[in-house]
């Protein structure tokens, strides 16, 4: 766990630390975000719209959702950020983007790519 | 490739490295790309007209204290025994310990081995014949039994050459890219002891020479160790040599060509392999992940190799009708193109997952042992900003291409009559241009 947090980067902790340990973070309080949610369907194995690839800026707020028909587990790689992920219900992740480079968003169970986000 | 992060405790679907480097900005590809094309074209008009490469005899040797410490059978033992104690500690994580990510067995095997394996041979030659656990243990079992370990039952068959190697290079990138559940130790583990039952009994059967020869790891470490500037003369001599000298003595031999086109296939279908479009049509279901992860890597291989062929051929058609064997004598050319590759696509990977694999190492068995005192140091991320590992990325290609380059030119000179030789080196360049946009294509766009 502190090794998560480490990795996870120094600043605004408090979502990715929520994230890493299990429970999906709240986004009811929100704070500014920069850009528009992005928002990703699972159905049948297929992922709507199909990966590609969303660019945010250093430092942006990002709120990406995923909606999924089964049980799974969405990962933002690099970030080490989890959330689960329930049949019909939709899954809101948000955190800043500190850390530059390219991560994958992925299913755990499936191995599934949902989209790639690029930190400039 | 995504390695599983240090906290997490259960094990992720594939892959390795959190972190994936950003493209390199567009102005940094084109600047690469006029570069080479400027240094590919002044190079057949300038540059020398007579041979000036003589791998064999260059270099300036070491003072004598320095032979004598370098060849001494102290240090040769030492690296040996380095080499089976390193070699033993990973084993015990990988048989002892459990297969969560914290396990450092997946990042010693992808990271600190078969990425550093490249900066410590590009410094200090074919280090991994030095320390390669398995050429000890034959040579253990060659004292015990009373035998000279170049004493086989057979003698090693001059046709087979590298191709062993370039097999197991492939079999090896294979579960690197492609195998499913590649980072678990378990694969891992089925993995190497099939390798190590297999070289060794290689090794049982030809003598030592196998290894020279018929060990990818081996081979991929010696081909590398060419561009150092410390290497051995035909004399027998410790000198300092420039990397187009030490170039110049890769051996000509049956398997050098397919080894070379793995690695820069290889390498190349792991940039490719991240591009959205290649992931929507892995993911559109038309084959499954795995043959399509096949599929890609085998295609990204033969196409390198076949235009390397197709090259080659062309080369000798316009310079003296054609050698069977003229493939094979310009590989050496390929080798700095496909090392230039391989360090822009794995220097991050290495300079920040190896922080991260040296930290779990401290933790063999995720007991929370500390054994190196590193376990708690967390990965620096600030080593290199993201514009500075794109210059390391362009640079690495734009050198390879060069240095490829005049080496091929020297070859072409050493070989073709006079008259001939600037036309007949054309198509190769060619290639090499072809690579090389292709290489800076690849970290810009995929």
């Amino acid at each position: 766990m502190l090794v998560g947090v480490l990795v996870a980067g120094c600043a605004a902790p408090e979502p990715a630390e929520r994230a890493a340990s299990g429970q999906p973070s709240v986004t009811a309080t929100a704070t500014r975000v920069d850009g528009p949610v992005i928002e990703v369907r699972i159905a049948k194995g297929r992922v709507t719209p199909p990966p590609g690839r969303v660019e945010v800026a250093r430092g942006d707020r990002v709120v990406f959702t995923v909606t999924s028909d089964v049980v799974d587990e969405v990962r933002l790689h690099g970030y080490d950020i989890d959330s689960e992920l329930r049949p019909g219900g939709t899954t809101t992740v948000e955190f800043t983007a500190d850390m530059p480079g390219l991560f994958e968003v992925e299913t755990h169970d499936s191995g599934t790519q949902l989209f790639q986000l690029l930190v400039r | 490739m995504i390695l599983p992060a240090a906290g997490d405790t259960r094990l992720l679907a594939h892959g390795i490295g959190g972190r994936e480097d950003l493209p390199i900005p567009f102005s940094y590809a084109l600047l690469g790309a006029v570069i080479v094309l400027v240094v590919s074209f002044l190079a057949v008009g300038l540059l020398w007209r007579t041979p000036r490469l003589d791998g064999a005899r260059a270099g300036r040797p070491l003072p004598p204290p320095v032979q004598t410490v370098l060849d001494s059978p102290a240090l040769r033992t030492a690296l040996r025994l380095l080499g089976l104690a390193a070699t033993a500690y990973v084993a015990v994580a990988a048989v002892f310990g459990p297969d969560v990510a914290a396990n450092p067995v997946p990042g010693v095997v992808y990271v600190l081995f078969w990425v550093g394996l490249v900066p410590l041979s590009l410094l200090f030659g074919p280090v991994w014949r030095l320390v390669n656990p398995l050429r000890t243990l034959h040579l253990l079992l060659a004292r015990v039994l009373r035998t000279a370990p170049e004493q086989g039952l057979l003698p090693y068959p001059a046709w087979l050459g590298y191709w062993p190697a370039a097999v197991g290079l492939l079999a090896f990138a294979w579960l690197e890219l492609v195998a499913p559940d590649n980072t678990t130790v378990p694969v891992l583990r089925t993995f190497f002891l099939v390798y190590a039952g297999f070289n060794l009994l290689a090794a049982a059967v030809f003598g030592s020479r196998w290894f020279d020869r018929g060990d990818g790891f081996e081979v991929y470490s010696t081909l590398v160790g060419r561009l150092s500037p410390l290497g051995r003369r035909a004399d027998g001599r410790f000198v300092l040599r420039a990397p187009l000298q030490g170039l110049d003595t890769v051996p000509v031999a049956p398997g050098v060509v397919a080894t070379v086109c793995v690695v820069l296939g290889t390498t190349a279908f792991d940039g490719l392999s991240n591009a959205p479009s290649w992931v929507r049509f892995v993911q559109s279901g038309v084959l499954g992940q795995v043959s399509a992860g096949t599929f890609g890597l085998l295609g990204c291989v033969a196409a390198f190799a076949a235009a390397y062929l197709v090259a080659a051929l062309l080369s000798g058609r316009l310079s003296d009708g054609g050698r069977r064997s003229l493939p094979r004598l310009f590989a050496h050319s390929v080798v700095p193109i496909a090392v230039g590759y391989v360090v822009a696509h794995y220097f991050s990977l290495l300079l920040f997952e190896g922080q991260r694999t040296l930290m779990l190492l401290s933790d063999p068995l995720v007991n929370g042992a500390n054994v190196f005192g590193t376990a708690e140091r967390g990965v620096d991320f600030t080593l290199a900003s993201p514009a500075t590992i794109a210059v390391v990325q362009v640079v690495a290609v734009v050198s390879g291409h060069v240095i490829g380059v005049v080496s091929a030119h020297d070859r072409a000179v050493r070989l073709f009559p006079r008259r001939q030789a600037v036309r007949g080196q054309l198509p190769l360049l060619l290639l090499m241009v072809g690579y090389t946009l292709t290489g800076l294509t690849l970290l810009f766009a995929a």
